[in-house]
């Protein structure tokens, strides 16, 4: 996936601070997101990367720092939540609803005309499965459902924690197709990541340790986990922490 | 084996002690209950009942008789009125339970001895005012009825004596007993703060099995090679000690500072309350055991508890209720505690009478806890 | 309007598709409301056990246990004879009062002295006693009236004569709303609102913690919805099912219980409404703040009966303190049972009732204010504290 060159800014975080119960998770994080990039949020278990996408979707009540999405303060206007599309790390469709129930229903969650629930199905190749059960679903199916549940809205923004991780392959490759067919049009992605090997899907890489964030270039993020863990040399790499 | 009874013991303690629900519900709930049921049932003896009376004659005939009334053990006279219609609005309104009206030229008629009718209204509304406002209306009638009658035989020349005695032959003697004061209190705040404690002991049973069975942790105890007997034993010790600790209070307090009736030995009352508890406990392990989840099972539980103290004949007698019910529910242990903590607290019952509640709660303990047992096996259970 | 509808139409979906929501909206209240029923069926506390001890044995001492053993007020258990198996037996509940009619009854009598009788009732129940002391009374008062009248007419007065004499003052008792006496009457229609209230509160309050539980809440605070659009979205099933429970409840109430029902059907109507919207509203407001739906349904089902004892439902509202009654009025139930005794039992109009429709409307705006304070955002949810049953997870075997 391409950098595109203009660097309009569509989500601006500034010195985010975020405590969970007792614990400081984030401790004044900077970020910027680029309309057309797809920014991943590396970090092992712990470190707050859903912290740091839920309070960058404004579903998260957060301490101190700032929030602007397509310029708007998010903690003033909730207009931009027309614009953004949602993809959790735990499942978080409705289990007691078949797929075609889940899309429909999110299709009124998002005020998404009805048009386009047959687009997204389309895309993720979901026809197959609209009559399915959740709990019957393989995880890459219930990944594609959530997807296509995300998309629904025709978002700007699209915020996904481990889309992909752990799927099959077949699900995983529908997957990535829709992300760039979708960061083709101009639109943006934030997304979670755990597992290195997925860095180059990736335009930049946002580094989150010990509640900061440091900004890499893919390859960077790579030749820097690397060194990690040489020097960790008689343990069992945690590539998939 | 003792260490690991021991440890298991404990740990229940702990975990209510971190379920802030089961905390409240424990600790606060049945206290609460008690000060609620206390205060509002402070008013313990239904007199006074508030009457009005409408003297549309205003002679010195009506007069003596709105004095009569006045006078009537029992009714209270708040309001006298003008019309029949204030009356009606006063019964209406609730302000009043009961309502005479004295007719008009009713000292004229009495004087030419023609019989006059005095209308008494009592409003059927409320049962509890309804009873206690027909014997008082009754008894107030009768005296107006024989002093009338008499002032008549006198005339005609009857002895006073003899005149009283015809027309009032028979009087009642009433004896209240086992609550001679008739004291609504000590009728029915032991039951309602009993009532309380028992769903609050049976939301705590209904975590038995549920409580371990549907936590991750499960599966360490599962693949354990521990005795899953002795674990569950001592949480159901656990559970009795802290039913038997919370009850302790409350009866402490309802016999020492609200001075309930307490008739028989106190430690006949815990014993007869720790045959209950176990019998309830068992009747919420068993539902435990089956329930999805820990709310479905407490839903399930107290979807019997709740209605369990209507039906136990505490207040409405089984014997008024249809049969069939009446003997379906008696095996419920609701039933026999709620009949028996009475026999035992206000009639200090004897043992022989109070083995068959005994018997009860230990067949069903037995029958619910060997179908648990069972249950147990049959279901399966969380593993992830 | 359309997304509120669609809302609705998948909470629907979702109360079909769970067994407890949809036990707890269609099926318990009939339910409850039918054991409830049968409990009171009777409506009065007839055949009473009774004991009748004749100590003097006599023609004019078999009159007085005449009056007792026939009417279906008293069921005379023939073994009891003496004050000691008497007393043995009202220990023991196998019978709840007596009467002693004392050895000199006759003599005295025919002597023309006044004479008394002994009436015992067990009070520890006062549903027994209040009873048997009404109906003693009743029943000694008839005998009296009739000894009365026989004693004037051997003393040569004319029947006619002897009325005069004994109704001069003639005193009509009239026992208004419930001539009857019935229990039912009394009692029942709290019973099936209380019902109504715990189960209206139990089904609503699940909604929200269903979608923390399911994790699904944080599509609702990702989304453009506005809050009105959720709050009468997810409560337009409950309010439909509760008020259909309510016209359900009545209906089956009148027609197989016998309760009576009279007043207008508007105002019955409007109460109806009224009380289900309130309830939901309120059930709205607790299911957006409360930790899980264990711990509701813990707290709510613990204060059905406290709700209904002290509410002034059945003892009289004015004995109670006013601390109390002001708790009390924290419910719907209470305004509401008062309202539709009011109503359908002293078929009284709206004027009487527009304070408790005035009280009912408030807490409609109450709850819906509280509702409408829900934010669409939420706090961080914390795993570094140790609690157990907190937040969306408690004990489940799936």
């Amino acid at each position: 996936m391409k950098n595109t060159g203009d660097k309009e800014v569509v989500i601006s975080i500034r010195g985010l601070v975020q405590k969970v119960g007792k614990r400081t998770v984030l401790k004044g994080v900077d970020l910027d997101l680029y309309r057309g990039e797809c920014l991943g949020v590396f970090g092992l278990r712990g470190t707050g990367k859903t912290t740091l996408l839920h309070a960058a979707l404004g579903v998260d009540r957060i301490k101190s720092g700032t929030i602007e999405i397509l310029g708007q303060n998010i903690a003033k206007n909730q207009a931009y939540k027309k614009k953004m599309g949602l993809v959790t790390q735990q499942p978080s469709l409705f289990a007691d609803l078949n797929v075609a129930e889940n899309l429909d229903l999110f299709r009124v969650i998002k005020k998404a005309p009805f048009e386009r629930l047959e687009d997204v199905i389309q895309r993720l190749q979901l026809e197959d499965y609209l009559r399915e059960t959740l709990p019957s679903l393989q995880v890459g199916v219930y990944q594609r459902v959530a997807l296509a549940c995300a998309l629904l809205n025709r978002p700007e923004i699209l915020i996904i924690d481990e889309i992909i991780r752990d799927i099959d392959l077949e699900s995983r490759s529908v997957i990535l197709q829709v992300l760039e067919a979708y960061l083709e049009e101009g639109n943006s992605c934030l997304c979670g990541f755990s597992n290195m090997e997925h860095v180059h899907y990736l335009d930049r890489v946002a580094w989150l340790d010990d509640g900061m964030v440091k900004i890499y270039s893919p390859d960077e993020a790579e030749n820097i986990w690397k060194e990690l863990n040489a020097v960790i040399p008689k343990k069992r790499g945690e590539q998939d922490a | 084996m003792l260490r690991l009874f021991y440890a298991f013991f404990r740990r229940e303690f702990t975990y209510i002690w971190r379920d802030r629900g089961l905390r409240v519900v424990l600790l606060v709930m049945p206290l609460l209950s008690l000060l609620l049921f206390g205060l509002a049932y402070r008013a313990q003896v239904l007199t006074d009942i508030p009457t009005a009376i409408a003297d549309l004659d205003r002679s010195a005939q009506s007069r003596a008789l709105a004095s009569d009334i006045k006078q009537a053990e029992n009714l209270d006279v708040v309001a006298y009125y003008n019309s029949y219609e204030e009356i009606k609005r006063a019964i209406e309104k609730g302000e009043v339970v009961v309502g005479v009206v004295i007719p008009e030229k009713f000292g004229q008629q009495q004087e030419l001895r023609r019989p006059t009718r005095v209308a008494m209204i009592i409003d059927g509304s409320n049962m509890v005012y309804a009873i206690n406002a027909s014997v008082a209306v009754l008894q107030v009638v009768r005296t107006i009825e024989v002093k009338s009658g008499v002032k008549v035989l006198l005339a005609q020349g009857e002895h006073m004596k003899d005149a009283m005695n015809a027309l009032m032959a028979v009087n009642i003697v009433d004896e209240p007993w086992f609550n001679p004061t008739i004291n609504y209190a000590f009728f029915l705040v032991l039951g309602l703060v009993l009532n309380i404690w028992q769903q609050c002991c049976t939301l705590l049973s209904a975590m038995t099995i549920i409580g371990e069975t549907g936590t991750r942790s499960w599966v360490h105890l599962k693949s354990s090679s521990r005795s899953l007997f002795i674990i569950f034993l001592a949480k159901i010790l656990a559970h009795l000690v802290i039913f038997m600790a919370t009850v302790a209070v409350l009866y402490g307090l309802c016999f020492e500072v609200l001075h309930l009736p307490l008739r028989c030995d106190f430690g006949k009352l815990m014993l007869f309350t720790m045959g209950f508890a176990v019998a309830m406990h068992s009747l919420g392990t068993l539902v435990s055991s089956f329930s999805r989840t820990a709310a479905d099972a407490s839903r399930i539980v107290m979807a019997i508890a709740v209605p369990a103290f209507v039906l136990s004949g505490f207040s409405w007698p089984l014997e008024a209720m249809p049969q069939i019910l009446a003997q379906v529910v008696k095996w419920l242990p609701q039933t026999g505690f709620f009949q028996g903590v009475i026999f035992l607290s206000m009639k200090d019952a004897s043992w022989a009478y109070m083995s068959q509640y005994y018997f009860q709660f230990l067949l069903f303990a037995l029958v619910a806890y060997a179908l648990t047992a069972v249950i147990f096996r049959l279901v399966p259970q969380k593993t992830s | 309007m359309r997304t509120m509808l669609n809302i609705a139409n998948y909470e629907v979906r979702h109360i079909l598709k769970d067994r407890v929501a949809f036990a707890i909206v269609f099926l318990a209240p009939l339910f409850f409301a039918f054991l409830m029923g049968s409990v009171y069926y009777s409506a009065a506390i007839n055949d009473v056990p009774f004991a009748l001890v004749d100590l003097d044995n006599s023609l004019a001492s078999r009159e007085v246990a005449d009056y007792f053993s026939t009417g279906q007020h008293f069921k005379i258990n023939p073994e009891i004879d003496t004050c000691e198996k008497m007393e043995k037996a009202m220990r023991e509940g196998i019978i709840r009062g007596g009467i002693v009619v004392p050895e000199d009854f006759s003599k005295k009598l025919a002597r023309k002295q006044s004479t008394e009788v002994l009436v015992v009732y067990d009070a520890s129940n006062l549903l027994w006693g209040y009873n048997i002391r009404k109906f003693a009374y009743e029943g000694m008062d008839e005998f009296n009236r009739r000894y009365a009248a026989a004693y004037l007419q051997s003393m040569g007065m004319h029947p006619a004569q002897s009325d005069e004499v004994l109704n001069l003052v003639n005193c009509s008792i009239m026992t208004w709303y419930n001539p009857t006496y019935s229990y039912i009457n009394f009692l029942y229609a709290g019973v099936i609102f209380i019902i109504l209230h715990q189960l209206g509160l139990l089904g609503v309050t699940l909604t929200i913690p269903r979608e923390k539980e399911g994790n699904t809440w944080i599509h609702y605070l990702a989304s453009p919805l506005e809050r009105w659009q959720i709050i009468f979205g997810k409560s337009l099933p409950y309010i439909i099912a509760g008020f259909f429970n309510y016209a359900l409840l009545l209906w089956f109430a009148h027609h197989f219980i016998l309760l009576k029902i009279e007043g207008s059907i508007l105002l019955i109507a409007l109460l109806g409404f009224l009380y289900t919207c309130a309830i939901i509203f309120l059930g709205f407001f607790i299911s957006l703040y409360a930790e899980n739906s264990l711990q509701i349904s813990r707290y709510l089902i613990l204060l059905s009966i406290p709700i209904f004892m002290i509410s002034g439902y059945t003892w009289p509202r004015y004995r109670i303190p006013g601390i109390i009654i002001a708790i009390s009025e924290l419910t719907p139930f209470t305004w509401m049972a008062e309202a539709f005794r009011k109503v359908t039992i002293k078929n009284l109009g709206f004027p009487d009732i527009a304070y408790n429709v005035l009280g009912l409307s408030i807490m409609i705006v109450i709850g819906l204010a509280l509702s409408g304070t829900f934010r669409k955002d939420r706090e961080p949810i914390a795993e570094d504290k140790i609690r157990v049953n907190g937040g969306p997870e408690y004990p489940r075997r799936v």
